[in-house]
C-alpha cells in the first residue's frame, strides 16, 4: 500500500517537474515573441549592459541577470523586479551590446506584461502609464496639470508638499498651461477601439 | 527651406522657452516652419507604449499620416518626439503585421501610412554645414566668454539604428555649434550620459542623482553654461538644480539653456524674446560679460 502511495507521489513530482519545465519554456517563448526580445538567447552575458548602465545602482537585478533570468524562465521574479521600472530606457546597454541584444524595448514590453499580470510592486510606477493614457486619451495631447494632479500621493505629506511647490514654481515661470489643450478628437476613441482588438499580447 | 513642425506637447508648456527660442532663431535662418495641423500626442517613448504599445504607434503614424499629406519632412525640437516618430517609421518598414493592423485603425480617419516621412531632429537641421555657414554670417555679439559643455543626452543620437544623425558615443555636432558663436567647448565625462528622463516623474531620488553626476562633471572640467536640445534633459538638468544642491549639499550653479537660445543671443535677439527669463538658474550673470561686439 506505502509503495503504491510512493509511487503515486512521485509521478505528481515529475508531473510538476514536467510543468514547470514546461510553463519556464512558455516563458522564454514569449518573451522572443515581445518586441525587443527577439534576441535573448544571443546574450553571452559579457556585461556591457550593465557595465554602461546608469541607473543599474537602484536596481535589484542588473540588466545581464534580467536577460540570464529570462532565459532560465523566472518569469514572476522578472516581472516583479524593479529592474524594469528603474530602466530609463538611455539605450546605451543596446548601443553597446555585441549581440544587438535590444535591451530598453525589451523592458518596455515586460512593463505592459506586468501591468496585464498584476505583478507590480509599486503602483506608482504602473499608474503613471495609466494616467497618461487616460489623459492623451481624453485631450489627444498631454495635459501636465493634469498629470501631476493624478500622481499627487495625499498619503505623504512630505511629497506633497514637495510636488506642490515644484508645481507653483514651474506655475511662476509660466512653464505650466493650465488650460487643456483643445483639439477635436473623436478620432481617439476610432483609434482605440481598432487597436484594442488587436493589442499585443 | 520649408518643414512639417511637430512642436511635441511641451512646446506648449514645460518648454515654452525653447518653442520660442526655437521660432525666433528659424526666422532669421529663413527656415519655414509650417505646425503640422491637429497633430496629436506622439504617445511619448514608453508613456503609452508600456500601457498599450499598438495605440501608441498609431497615435504617432497618425501625425506621420498627416505630414505625409503635407509632402514635407518633419522636423521636431523635442528629443522624444524625435525618437517616437522615428520608430514608429521603423516599425511600419520592417513589420508588416503592424503595419496592416496600424493602418486599419487609420483607414476609418482617411489616412494610410507606411513609414515613408523623414523625421528630423531641429538640431540635425541647424547643426547641418549649411546652415552652420550661415549662422556664422549672422552672429552679431560672440559669446567668448562661455566655456559650455554641451549635452546630448540620449535620443538625440540613440539608439543609432533610430536617430542617427551623430556618433552614439562621441558625438560632436554641439560642439561644432559652440565654436561658431565664439565660445568654448567643455570635454566631459556626462556628455551622453542618461539624466534620469521620465524617473523624475516616477522616482525622483534616482533622477536626481542621475542628473547630479551630469552636472557635477561638467562644472568640474570648467563649464559655466550647459547647451540641451530636449526639454525633458532641460527640466531635470535646470528645473531641480536646486533641489539636487539641496539634497546633496553642493554647490552647482550652472546656467542651463536651450542651444537654441544660445544661437539666439549670438543673433542678439533680446533674452526675453528666448524665454530666459523661464529658467531657474538665472543665466543673467554670465551674460553681460559675454556680449562683445563682433563689430
Amino acid at each position: 500500500m506505502s509503495h503504491e502511495k510512493d509511487k503515486l507521489t512521485a509521478e505528481a513530482k515529475t508531473i510538476q517537474i514536467g510543468v514547470r519545465k514546461e510553463s519556464k519554456l512558455d516563458f522564454i517563448k514569449e518573451v522572443m515573441k515581445m518586441p525587443g526580445g527577439e534576441k535573448i538567447l544571443d546574450c553571452i552575458q559579457c556585461g556591457s549592459c550593465s557595465g554602461g548602465c546608469p541607473s543599474m545602482f537602484a536596481m535589484d537585478y542588473s540588466p545581464m541577470q534580467i536577460i540570464k533570468m529570462i532565459n532560465l524562465g523566472m518569469k514572476e521574479k522578472v516581472l516583479s523586479s524593479s529592474t524594469i521600472w528603474v530602466c530609463s530606457l538611455c539605450y546605451t546597454c543596446a548601443t553597446r551590446c555585441p549581440r544587438n541584444v535590444d535591451f530598453p524595448t525589451l523592458m518596455m514590453s515586460l512593463r505592459n506584461k506586468a501591468i496585464r499580470e498584476n505583478l507590480v510592486k509599486d503602483c506608482a510606477k504602473s499608474n503613471f502609464h495609466k494616467y497618461f493614457f487616460e489623459i492623451v486619451n481624453k485631450y489627444g495631447r498631454m495635459h501636465n496639470p493634469e498629470l501631476i494632479i493624478k500622481l499627487l500621493d495625499i498619503t505623504d505629506f512630505d511629497s506633497l508638499l514637495h510636488n506642490v511647490r515644484l508645481g507653483l514654481r514651474l506655475l511662476r515661470r509660466g512653464k505650466l498651461h493650465l488650460r487643456a489643450p483643445k483639439m477635436e478628437t473623436s478620432w481617439v476613441s476610432s483609434i482605440l477601439e481598432k487597436t484594442d482588438q488587436e493589442e499585443f499580447q | 527651406m520649408k518643414y512639417a513642425f511637430y512642436p511635441g506637447c511641451s512646446s506648449h508648456s514645460m518648454a515654452k522657452d525653447y518653442d520660442d527660442s526655437t521660432k525666433a532663431i528659424c526666422k532669421v535662418l529663413d527656415i519655414e516652419l509650417v505646425e503640422i495641423p491637429d497633430w496629436n500626442c506622439c504617445g511619448s517613448i514608453d508613456a503609452v507604449y508600456s500601457f498599450k504599445p499598438l495605440y501608441s504607434i498609431a497615435l504617432a503614424a497618425r501625425n506621420l499620416a498627416i505630414a505625409k499629406k503635407m509632402q514635407m519632412d518633419i522636423v521636431t525640437p523635442c528629443s522624444a518626439c524625435y525618437f517616437t516618430l522615428n520608430r514608429t517609421n521603423k516599425i511600419l518598414r520592417e513589420d508588416a503585421g503592424t503595419k496592416s493592423k496600424v493602418n486599419e485603425a487609420l483607414a476609418n480617419l482617411g489616412f494610410s501610412y507606411t513609414g515613408s516621412v523623414r523625421v528630423r531632429h531641429l538640431a540635425d537641421i541647424i547643426l547641418s554645414d549649411i546652415v552652420l555657414q550661415k549662422i556664422k554670417e549672422k552672429v552679431k555679439i560672440q559669446l567668448t566668454n562661455l566655456n559650455i559643455a554641451s549635452y546630448y543626452g540620449c535620443y538625440l543620437v540613440r539608439p543609432p539604428e533610430i536617430c542617427n544623425f551623430d556618433d552614439p558615443e562621441h558625438p560632436t555636432h554641439l560642439d561644432k555649434l559652440v565654436e561658431t558663436l565664439g565660445a568654448s567647448k567643455v570635454d566631459y565625462y556626462g556628455k551622453t550620459r542618461c539624466c534620469g528622463a521620465s524617473l523624475g516623474i516616477t522616482d525622483e531620488e534616482l533622477a536626481m542623482k542621475m542628473s547630479k553626476d551630469i552636472l557635477v562633471s561638467a562644472k568640474n572640467s570648467g563649464a559655466n553654461c550647459l547647451a540641451t536640445a530636449c526639454h525633458l534633459c532641460h527640466f531635470n538638468l535646470d528645473a531641480r538644480q536646486k533641489d539636487i544642491e539641496s539634497r546633496f549639499d553642493i554647490k552647482i550653479n550652472l546656467p542651463v539653456l536651450y542651444f537654441t537660445q544660445l544661437v539666439g543671443l549670438a543673433f542678439g535677439i533680446e533674452p526675453k524674446q528666448l524665454g530666459l527669463q523661464r529658467n531657474w538658474v538665472s543665466s543673467r550673470k554670465i551674460f553681460p560679460l559675454s556680449m562683445t561686439s563682433v563689430s
